[in-house]
């Protein structure tokens, strides 16, 4: 009792409540969540089970969470990029879509698979890239040019994306595999095996890549240049004032263009690495999800590099346990988005909660 | 008046008032009585407490120590609502109106439930703007008026809730010069009506007209509070400012002040024949109104024009268009020997022209970061290795630039929304005046809402610029000080150039005139024939 009134009393108590706060949501949010899979008669020792198990029970279950959390924080890292030049990018889904795209179109490209040096796998890793940065860039012309809304203009590209892909994996022209009979699907050709994010632990157990490497690598670029860089700061100063950022000379219309066509690199790249890390052909819907679920980690991490891979991290099991949930325990769907949606506000929540009591100190 | 009031007790009463943000004392012990039927004028330089204590009375801040009594009963407002409901009403510095309705419906905002009658609430509003002896339209759309009428809307909007106390924020910091005594004939007809007014100022000659009692605040504490009768101007200006200040001609007509700055170098090339032509500068607004008309005015280095108007006249125009954020529709304008119509900020920031804009919060600052991030916004570059910013390097050049530019701030880290406006201003010159090379500068109202020591400094550090050849242009509508510090003086009416004189103290009603549209004869549009 005397201990906890003198915790209490320490000056920095908030800071503890501050930490505290986010996990006790989290955790409610669970519990809410377990409550509606028995609500729905599922068994909720079952629905546990399986959900420990499809995120975290086998190599490949960790792997393939980690896969999933790769992306996800690449299109979280573009987002706050933008974000910081007060710019939202909600296109994610599709700058995934166009770096897919591109990956494949470059992957299948029958010289390539014979370069050397890993060029095979970073040659389409790179056009995914700059093709997620145009999608990206088009938003940010369009706001300089015409002063298009980037929100309404990012989501709009990104439907016009997913159409792309659709058309793309439907025509022969295209990317559509040969059609040798009436059951071939709608699909690309698989790339060839160089083309492949080379594994990092080398067992064939394991689905983890490289690709985990350049995230990381990326977070501590974004890192670096959102707090140390000189560029950082002026996209700072266009997001807080661009009348006056542009005052002071800073070339206004080309910070904003090129804040977004960062997002859309990192959603390109996100998608070349799913596309050459775990998918290895195209077809429709393979984005499902991504865009937005990257977004939501953008947004939660408050422009920090860490907290967009720690929110990675945890959407990215969160998906793993759930898809094992609906298989195995038979939890439908549905109620993983239900919860995965009430952590996203118990979360956000506790960061209004957290400042409350920051600003609430006399 | 004053002599029955004496005897009632005060209507309000602060009694050892104290607030504190954190670690910053705003306000601290002060006692103050203001009294029905009275004009009590607070004085104070900025950062002095002025703000901090109408806020306090009005309800939007709790003092944390002290109480205060209202008719005679303890007076502890929750919010401002509360506030108005019980009897006191504020006019803050920033107008609360809807600029795309009319006078009426903005009135009927907040106080109206239910039905709404435009005809009897507009009647009700003209009977009001009677009383108190002015005009108001109440089918005028609120963005087509002029600062003075959505100032008198403001006001007629509180005397509607039949205030005891009205409460003024620097009303007249907004105000040109000509209207400025229209409002305070309006203060003098509310304190008449029984109601007590507040008139928060910081402006001298305003007191000594209206005010009955004077009271002043510096560095949050009250260090004098006298009756008009009894008070000494200069007193005052000691008091508030806590050293001798001299007049302000004086001070302005000073030849040297202490260096300021580094001298420019760039102009190492002979002497430049204008260091700012504009050749026929026009600008038509969205709906094809002319804002500026032919403009043509020609700036020789180390000359300082003034450029007097009243507000609203194509100052903010020409502003803009010469900080290359705005393109003229018609005409040029060179810096040096540069021609930058059409180059844009980041080559006029080149060129040298330096600029301090009339509306420091849109366009010079950004309030949110540091102090030094702002005063090298400009200069970034040269503070950034391998595309790094070098933050060491960054502060202990802004820690100096502070010292040589008195910009007074606990460090160059802090948030630059923290300054007070008088160091806010200095922030802003010391960056624009430390251009290398700098040609021309164009200072749009750089002293508004500044106090007699902020305007000092701002002007000195100016006349130096031009000692050094800077040709300067400065546009304002504080006519008092154009004829101080410039050389001569043009004015801008409706977007034209209608005539120049001299700046001298003899000129002032030939100025004035000219400001007010009306052609001095045989002077009409003279240009620059002198």
């Amino acid at each position: 009792m005397t201990t906890t009134a003198i915790l209490l009393a320490l000056p920095d108590r908030r800071r503890w409540v501050g930490m505290a706060v986010p996990f006790i949501a989290v955790a409610g949010a669970l519990a809410i969540g377990l409550v509606l899979i028995a609500a729905s008669g599922k068994s909720v020792p079952d629905a546990i089970e399986a959900f420990l198990d499809g995120a975290f029970g086998t190599a490949f279950a960790v792997g393939a969470s980690i896969n999933r959390a790769v992306a996800l924080s690449l299109v979280g890292l573009g987002f706050i990029l933008a974000f910081r030049a007060n710019l939202t990018n909600v296109g994610g889904e599709g700058q995934i879509a166009i770096g897919g795209i591109v990956a494949t179109a470059i992957g299948l490209w029958p010289p390539i698979a014979d370069l050397p040096l890993g060029l095979a796998v970073v040659l389409p890793l790179l056009g995914g890239t700059l093709g997620g940065a145009l999608w990206g860039g088009i938003a940010g012309v369009m706001k300089v040019r015409f002063g298009t809304n980037e929100v309404i203009s990012t989501l709009l590209l990104g439907f016009i994306a997913l159409l792309l892909v659709y058309w793309c994996v439907q025509s022969t022209a295209l990317l559509r595999q040969p059609q040798t009979s009436s059951a071939t699907l709608p699909e690309s050709l698989p790339i060839a095996e160089s083309v492949k994010l080379p594994g990092l632990t080398g067992s064939p157990e394991s689905p983890l890549h490289i690709g985990l490497v350049i995230c990381l690598l990326l977070a501590v670029a974004t890192a670096v240049v959102l707090q140390r860089s000189t560029f950082g700061l002026r996209l700072r100063a266009i997001g807080l004032n661009e009348l006056a950022a542009r005052r002071a000379g800073m070339p206004g219309g080309i910070l904003l263009v090129v804040a977004l066509a960062l997002a859309g690199g990192f959603g390109g790249l996100a998608g070349a690495i799913m596309l050459q890390g775990e998918q290895y052909y195209l077809k429709t819907g393979f984005s499902s999800g991504y865009g937005f679920d990257g977004l939501v980690v953008g947004l939660l991490s408050r422009g920090s590099a860490v907290g967009v891979l720690a929110g990675a991290l945890f959407f990215g099991f969160l998906r793993s346990g759930g898809i094992s949930m609906e298989i195995m325990a038979g939890v439908p769907a549905a109620l993983t988005l239900v919860i995965q949606g009430l952590i996203v506000i118990a979360v956000a929540g506790s960061v209004i909660l957290v400042e409350r009591l920051e600003r609430g100190g006399r | 008046m004053t002599q029955s009031a004496t005897l009632e007790p005060p209507l309000l009463a602060l009694d050892g008032l104290g607030k504190r943000f954190g670690s910053l004392q705003a306000l601290e012990g002060v006692s103050l009585g203001v009294r029905a039927g009275t004009v009590q004028c607070l004085l104070g330089e900025n950062g002095a407490g002025k703000s901090t204590l109408c806020n306090l009375i009005f309800g939007v801040y709790e003092p944390s120590a002290g109480h205060m009594t209202f008719g005679g009963a303890p007076w502890a407002p929750a919010s401002p609502a509360v506030a108005l409901e019980r009897g006191i009403a504020m006019v803050h510095q920033h107008f609360s109106l809807v600029p795309r309705m009319t006078v009426v419906e903005n009135l009927m905002l907040g106080q109206v439930k239910g039905m709404l009658h435009r005809h009897e609430f507009g009647a009700r509003i003209r009977d009001i703007a009677e009383r108190f002896g002015f005009a108001l339209d109440p089918d005028a759309v609120v963005g087509e008026l002029s600062v003075g009428e959505r100032q008198r809307a403001e006001i007629v909007k509180c005397l509607m809730r039949d205030p005891r106390l009205l409460v003024l924020d620097e009303p007249t910091a907004v105000l040109p010069p000509g209207e400025i005594g229209a409002l305070l004939d309006i203060c003098r007809r509310v304190a008449d009506s029984g109601r007590a007014v507040i008139l928060v100022t910081h402006k001298l000659a305003e007191i000594a007209r209206v005010a009955d009692r004077v009271a002043v605040l510096r560095g949050g504490r009250l260090v004098a509070d006298e009756g008009m009768a009894g008070a000494d101007m200069s007193t005052l200006v000691h008091a508030m400012v806590g050293r001798e200040v001299k007049p302000l001609d004086v001070a302005l007509a000073e030849p040297d002040g202490p260096a300021a700055g580094q001298p420019a170098t760039g102009d190492a090339g002979g002497p430049r024949r204008f260091a700012l032509v504009c050749d026929g500068l026009s600008v038509k607004d969205r709906h094809g109104a002319v804002r500026l008309d032919n403009l043509t005015l020609e700036i020789r280095p180390g000359e300082i024009v003034g450029l007097a108007g009243v507000e609203g006249n194509g100052q903010s125009e020409l502003g803009m268009v010469l900080a290359g954020l705005l393109r003229p529709t018609e005409g040029r304008f060179y810096m040096g020997d540069v021609e930058l119509t059409h180059a844009g900020a980041a080559a006029v920031t080149a060129a040298g022209g330096g600029i301090v804009p009339e509306d420091r919060h849109a366009v010079a600052c950004v309030t949110a970061m540091s102090v030094a991030e702002n005063m090298y916004l400009n200069k970034l570059g040269r503070f950034t290795r391998f595309g790094l910013l070098q933050r060491r390097a960054l502060n202990a050049a802004a820690q100096a630039q502070m010292r040589t530019f008195d910009v007074r701030a606990a460090s160059p880290e802090v948030a630059f929304s923290g300054l007070s406006g008088g160091n806010q201003q200095k922030a802003v010159l010391a960056r624009e005046l430390t251009l290398d090379p700098l040609v021309a500068l164009v200072a749009a109202q750089p002293t508004r809402g500044l106090d007699v020591s902020a305007v000092e400094a701002v002007y000195r550090q100016i006349r130096a610029a031009a000692r050094r050849g800077v040709g300067v242009l400065l546009i304002s509508s504080e006519l008092d000080e154009l004829i101080a510090v410039a050389d001569r003086i043009a004015v801008l009416y409706r977007g034209r150039l209608v005539g120049e004189r001299p700046a001298e103290p003899a000129e002032r009603a030939a100025i004035g005139a000219l400001m007010s549209g009306q052609v001095v004869s045989g002077q009409s549009v003279s240009g620059h024939a002198a």
